[in-house]
């Protein structure tokens, strides 16, 4: 991980969530919608602020690139977030703009959604270990 | 000339007890890494899990309530706090260096009466095994509610959090199908799991920091 500064201690820090549910018909759409979302919100970790930012985002069959990437650089820019989740999916949206973020916090965690199970192949962390397991990595020693 | 034979020898002693030791410290950290590469699958798989219970009870729940009962439009837009939030701290630990550390704390109400969970891997892949529960550190496991005081304590405290819950679940309305509040069970473990989660992604990205730092 970059940064070897020390990293500023945080209380109430937020859990922000990127997540899609893309459906691949439409008779499944509806039942599908938002459950990643919905789930962590029943779970608590929702917040809106008085200027009604949210720190989540649903991303649907309407969503952009560009505003999952504004969506992204958001998140990894504030202060009271510490963690970012992101469905496997979406980030592969935006693959080059999750791996070369390098901060400690806030973490980025790729999680699974119900139409898109986690492939630990496409894991932007496991990507940048992967080198150690790598021919070029074993010659070189 | 014997004599610089001997001085000879022990120099190069020493230098392969060094190369030796060196090799050990190396060789420590590639298990250290290890370790956590393995929890950190093993946590994703498990996460795995739980999100697939609360995708399926979440499921249940539109079955027996309706579709138009849960769906965006419900979601509360109105501004209020998140009532599970994480802190975030800076840990020295002797082999890994400086590696941040997240702890969750669920349901804490705005009288700052929540408890606080503290999953800390670092802890446990100091002890080698980075699943042990017995070794996670729980901010309420010191407590000892054996006076009655204590135990009244406790008890305000769990009705505290199932009012959080309620209040979590009333954008669907008064009654809610139990799917629904199983629902919210497995997600809040999945919150749980992915706080472990960021823990050993931090412990694992510090390890693989100390391989390759040449």
């Amino acid at each position: 991980m970059a940064g070897r500064a020390s990293i500023p201690a945080r209380n109430s820090a937020l859990i922000a969530m990127i997540a899609d549910e893309l459906c691949p018909s439409v008779s499944y759409f509806v039942s599908c919608v938002l459950d990643t979302v919905v789930g962590f919100l029943m779970a608590g970790v929702g917040n809106v602020d008085i200027r009604r930012k949210t720190n989540y985002r649903i991303v649907d069959s309407k969503t952009t690139v560009r505003q999952i990437e504004d969506a992204f650089k958001e998140f990894s820019s504030r202060d009271d977030i510490a963690i970012i989740l992101i469905s496997q999916y979406v980030a592969n949206m935006i693959r080059f703009l999750v791996d070369s973020y390098n901060k400690p916090v806030p973490a980025i965690l790729e999680i699974p959604s119900k139409d898109h199970p986690y492939d630990p192949a496409h894991d932007s962390v496991l990507s940048r270990v992967k080198y150690l397991f790598s021919a070029e990595s074993v010659s070189q020693r | 000339m014997a004599g610089a034979e001997e001085i000879e020898i022990c120099e190069e002693g020493e230098e392969s007890i060094e190369a030796e030791a060196k090799t050990e410290r190396g060789d420590e950290k590639v298990l250290q890494f290890l370790d956590s590469l393995d929890g950190y699958l093993t946590l994703m798989d498990s996460l795995n899990s739980k999100l697939r219970e609360g995708w399926f009870d979440l499921a249940s729940a539109r079955h027996s309530m309706g579709t138009l009962r849960i769906n965006t439009t419900l979601l509360d837009l109105k501004d209020h706090s998140a009532s599970s939030t994480l802190q975030v701290t800076d840990q020295e630990v002797e082999s890994l260096g400086s590696v941040p550390r997240f702890a969750l704390s669920k349901w804490a109400s705005k009288g700052g009466s929540g408890k606080g969970k503290d999953f800390s891997t670092v802890a446990d892949s100091e002890m080698g095994s980075p699943r042990s529960p017995q070794l996670r550190h729980r901010g309420f496991a010191e407590e000892k509610p054996s006076a009655k005081g204590e135990t009244v304590l406790a008890a305000d405290e769990d009705a505290e959090i199932k009012k959080e819950r309620a209040k979590s679940l009333s954008v669907f309305g008064g009654l809610v199908s139990p799917k629904l509040r199983g629902a919210q069970l497995s997600f809040e473990t999945a919150l749980e799991t992915l706080v472990e989660i960021a823990n050993t992604r931090a412990a694992m990205l510090t390890a693989f920091e100390r391989i390759t730092k040449k």
